[in-house]
């Protein structure tokens, strides 16, 4: 058995900066304005699988925006305290970059295999957006 | 990326600290997007005024506005009001109802004098969503703006071919510029997946469905829509909300209808992945998505996401004609159709059935609803965010003609059709 099994990912950076955390993922796009909540960092769209869950200081990894430029309230978090440690997702447009650069965490997008399949909420993640790289320890 | 000498020159702050943190601000982003150079807008901006807390520490404060409008400086291209966010306003119609803080006169005058210093320097107070329906004056095939608002992306994308990001701004508009990225790139502009409706597409709310269904399929991907009939307006806006709002489609094609693709071949020009067909199956999927309510007796009735045009408020003013209403109703619109409205008799029809027209806002924007429970409405975007902030309330979605139908007997009426 090997329990320290290691992936790595390589995508491209977009937001530079380096940071370790937990992962918290959806398999389902993050929508903004109304459906999230930057005071409490938590996402509120009603049919949410990560609906409530806070993403403070996680690796916060997605397929991609949908809906309104509200998606800048992930970012928007930060003022509160309340900012995912990095995004890590499969495709973005400027909505993602807005909220990378209001939060100032790393970012990482077009990653050489989908980050929602090979990557589990819990599992540790480094995010290196310098080099481009996800390694991902599996929990 | 490149920088032409007067770039740099306000990157060095030679044209003043507020000029160089807007050049900053498009630095960093376009760094950040890959872009290679800025763009010079040929085009419009809309932009949501007064501006308020989207880009953190790059924000121009309220106060810089007022400066640089004194100091007579103005917006280098045509720029237009979307909808007032942080506070939102209700510009007409406030009068006729009771909603804490924005009908309060003394806030609602202190909203009025914060607009003052945006129109000083040029911003055009369309006020709406939906400013593409009403400015009088919109980019033409190939022109780069920066606009704002899920329906306006693919309005200006799409059906005008102009070129729009997601970015209208102060900073965007103030300096006229933009990176050189995404849909301002034609090979960012090609469709990718085909989308073919196997049914038809009859009803205004068939077009809203329809619209969310390719969203969440789609995601960012670029469509080639076929199958999709002869949209009227108020269909076309419907189908650009949803796509932009279930899913992130910044930009279609429908063949033979859209400036950019003549014919389907066009469309693709060699970029063709895959094809999704879909059926009236796939919409019902959405209408039920979207009917979240147990409780039938329906206290408060939207309609107006995107802002209504003119025939919208008509078709309801008919509707209505005559009726008295059981639930709290409101219809919100931009405040050009408005006053059309007002000189129609429409208000004053929808308002003898107790019913209220608003302008320039929406439930949404306002984070404010009318003491409510239980809420009707014909918009999927509209509904699908409310609950947002509103966990408890339950939402039924329909027809305009459901909608209105449960606000005169105060129990929806909606079915699937």
């Amino acid at each position: 058995m090997n329990e320290e099994r290691k992936i790595i990912l390589k995508g491209e950076k977009v937001y530079p900066g380096r940071v370790e955390g937990q992962a918290l993922v959806s398999k389902m796009p993050l929508m903004g304005w109304l459906n999230v909540d930057a005071e409490k960092g938590v996402i509120t769209e009603r049919n949410h699988p990560l609906k409530g869950i806070s993403f403070k200081g996680k690796i916060l990894v997605f397929p991609g925006p949908r809906g309104s430029g509200g998606f800048v309230s992930f970012g928007r978090s930060k003022f509160y305290g309340q900012n995912p440690a990095a995004f890590v997702y499969t495709k973005g447009n400027n909505l993602t970059i807005f909220a990378a650069m209001e939060a100032k965490v790393p970012a990482i997008t077009n990653l050489d295999q989908d980050p929602t399949e090979v990557i589990e909420t819990g599992d540790w993640v480094v995010v290196d957006a310098d080099l481009g790289i996800v390694e991902i320890t599996k929990k | 990326m490149y920088l032409t000498d007067e770039e740099k020159s306000m990157l060095n702050g030679d044209h003043g600290e507020i000029k160089q943190r807007c050049m900053q601000f498009l630095v960093d982003y376009g760094e950040v997007a890959g872009a290679e150079h800025l763009i010079d807008l040929d085009g419009n901006v809309d932009l949501h005024p007064p501006y308020g807390n989207w880009l953190g520490d790059y924000d121009v404060s309220y106060e810089e506005v007022v400066e640089l409008a004194e100091i007579g400086e103005k917006f280098k291209v045509p720029t237009f009001a979307n909808k007032a966010v942080n506070p939102g306003m209700i510009v007409d119609g406030w009068e006729k109802i009771d909603l804490e803080p924005f009908t309060n006169p003394e806030f609602r005058m202190k909203q009025e004098e914060m607009m003052k210093p945006y129109m000083k320097m040029g911003m055009v107070p369309i006020l709406s969503c939906n400013y593409y329906l009403v400015s009088s004056y919109t980019p033409t095939v190939g022109q780069h703006c920066a606009w704002v608002e899920s329906s306006a992306i693919p309005w200006g994308n799409a059906v005008l071919g102009a070129r729009t990001n997601f970015d209208g701004c102060f900073q965007t508009a103030y300096l006229g510029k933009v990176p050189a990225y995404d849909m301002h790139l034609d090979e960012n502009r090609k469709a990718t997946v085909l989308v073919e409706y196997m049914d038809e597409l009859k009803t205004d709310m068939d077009y809203d469905l329809f619209g969310w269904a390719v969203g969440e399929m789609v995601g960012l991907e670029v469509p080639a829509l076929i199958g999709v009939g002869k949209p009227t307006t108020s269909q076309l806006v419907k189908m650009n909300t949803s796509l932009n709002t279930g899913g992130q489609v910044r930009m279609y094609h429908v063949p033979g209808l859209t400036p950019e693709a003549p014919t389907l071949e066009a469309a693709f020009s060699g970029n063709y992945q895959r094809k999704i067909q879909l059926g009236r199956d796939d919409l019902r999927k959405i209408y039920d998505k979207m009917n979240y309510a147990s409780n039938d007796q329906v206290d408060f009735v939207y309609l107006g996401c995107p802002h209504y045009n003119i025939e919208e408020i008509l078709k309801v003013a008919r509707l209505v004609d005559g009726k008295k209403l059981k639930a709290t109703m409101w219809i919100t619109t931009n405040p050009s159709s408005y006053k059309v409205a007002k000189d129609m008799g429409l208000i004053e029809i929808i308002e003898k059935a107790g019913g209220n027209v608003l302008s320039g806002t929406c439930p949404g924007i306002l984070g404010k609803l009318p003491p409510s429970t239980v809420m009707a409405t014909d918009a999927a975007k509209q509904n699908y965010y409310i609950n947002g902030i509103y966990q408890d309330l339950h939402v039924w979605y329909g027809t305009t003609e459901d909608c209105v139908e449960s606000a005169i007997k105060g129990v929806w009426q909606g079915e699937w059709k």
